[in-house]
């Protein structure tokens, strides 16, 4: 595609001097080449890890951190295990606890992963809370929250950072712009295949990270028990596809596949104990 | 240990008197132990209900009728409004946060949480942003704490996609 479209300006510049068209301009035409090439790439991990700051800046404005060090700490020992099984090791994992009765949890790109602790609140063991971590990891391992800030109203700004036309550096309200509409995404919510692709990828995480596997589809089976008309569900209804299709899936996906990994720990103990230790 | 226990007890994370329900949604065999080479007690038709009574890892023991017995966890689906005790592992109350979640009534409960109005006008807090990075684990750290809880890394492939 883009050798044919510099093919094309090549040819134009050369019968623009063939019937002396004047004034075109090869220069301009090669950069308006460039910058269709790079408006299909996708922004540095610097880039990334920024806008991800920013939005994980504004998921703290809108609601606080859990003041409980023991129980942040022990949920970022977590993750990054985890994450330390993944094609993406080493970026700056940060994973956190928001005072919040909401049942959610947010995945920011650049590693930044936040939990509420009305979804802490309802799960029995480690392995659930990995699970949860590991599906929310591979949103970040798979840039979902990027191609959908590409593919929505902002993918004008989103270009511009690719292009290195907005510096991260300097406060530019374009880049303001671009991280509220990375936070609107949580309203939102993602596609739903990807959401499926997440859970199917998190299982394995959590497999990897030497887990009981189905510690994510436990929680989805808690969840899905809830009543629905529970308002500490109805964000995570309105932006996730169903349980009951997320269970099914998964059913069908993780057997026989992890049927091996089965009888690793669950470490509901360690879990209990966390918890249970009020500061 | 024991002031551990004794936390324990009283969260409700060792008790186990549930008294959840749930529903098969496939035909499923009942096995003597939670493994899928051991003895088959019965099947279980289709839309069976059956008494909850523990989970371990894909397995969740469950009677019916006289047999108690273990069936595959995702070919169950439990039952709304039998299941407070494990959507409440005791932390809802250490946490205050609300009682939720008790089936049945038709009416929204639960303390409003973060709602889309918040997330559309979120304000940044670069301050709290800092805060929770001092709770950041490293690589070291993470590694230690995978080995106090005798876990072991394995590889693992991902699994291929399912319906797209
Ligand atoms: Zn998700």
């Amino acid at each position: 595609m883009r050798t044919l479209v510099l093919m094309m300006v090549l040819s134009l510049s050369v019968s623009a001097q063939a019937f002396d068209f004047g004034n075109f301009d090869l220069e301009k035409a090669v950069k308006t080449v460039q910058k269709i090439k790079k408006a299909n790439e996708d922004v540095s991990e610097p880039q990334e890890i920024e806008l991800g700051s920013g939005i994980a800046s504004n998921l703290l404005g809108a609601a606080p951190l859990l003041d409980n060090p023991e129980v942040q700490r022990y949920v970022n020992r977590v993750g990054r295990w985890i994450a330390l099984q993944t094609e993406r090791p080493d970026i700056p994992w940060q994973f956190g606890v928001l005072d919040d009765a909401d049942i959610n949890a947010f995945a920011a790109p650049g590693g930044y992963v936040f939990i509420t602790k009305g979804l802490l609140a309802r799960m029995n063991n480690e392995a659930e809370l990995a699970g949860v971590l590991a599906h929310e990891i591979s949103h970040v391992l798979r840039k979902h929250h990027l191609q959908a800030l590409k593919k929505g109203a902002r993918s004008e700004l989103f270009s511009d950072l690719a292009n290195d036309a907005i510096k991260t550096q300097g406060g530019d309200p374009r880049l303001t712009k671009l991280v509220s509409a990375g936070t609107e995404i949580y309203a939102r919510g993602l596609d739903k295949q990807d959401e499926f692709e997440s859970d199917r990828m998190g299982v394995v995480l959590a497999a990897r990270a030497g887990y009981d596997p189905y510690g994510l589809p436990a929680v989805l089976q808690t969840l899905q028990s809830i009543n629905p008309n529970d308002s500490n569900l109805a964000l995570m209804f309105k932006t996730h596809p169903s349980f009951d299709k997320r269970l099914q899936l998964l059913a069908d996906e993780m057997t026989p596949a992890l049927d091996a990994y089965e009888r690793q720990p669950d470490l509901d103990v360690r879990f209990a104990g966390v918890m249970a230790a009020r500061k | 240990m024991k002031r551990l226990i004794a936390a324990l007890l009283t969260l409700g994370f060792i008790a186990s008197a549930a008294a959840e329900e749930a529903i098969t949604l496939r035909s499923t065999e009942m096995k003597a132990k939670p493994y899928s080479d051991a003895q088959t007690l019965l099947t279980l038709p289709e839309r069976s209900k059956v008494e909850v009574l523990q989970r371990r890892a894909s397995w969740t023991q469950v009677k019916s009728g006289k047999t108690t017995g273990w069936v595959k966890m995702l070919s169950l689906q439990l039952v709304r409004g039998t299941t407070q005790r494990r959507a409440d592992n005791g932390l809802r109350s250490l946490f205050n946060v609300a009682q939720t979640g008790r089936g049945g009534s038709n009416v929204t409960t639960g303390v409003r949480g973060l709602s889309e109005e918040d997330l559309k006008n979120a304000k940044p807090n670069p301050q709290a942003l800092a805060e929770a990075q001092q709770f950041a684990a490293t690589k070291a750290e993470a590694k230690r704490f995978a080995m106090q809880g005798k876990l072991k890394a394995q590889q693992v492939d991902y699994l291929p996609g399912g319906e797209r």
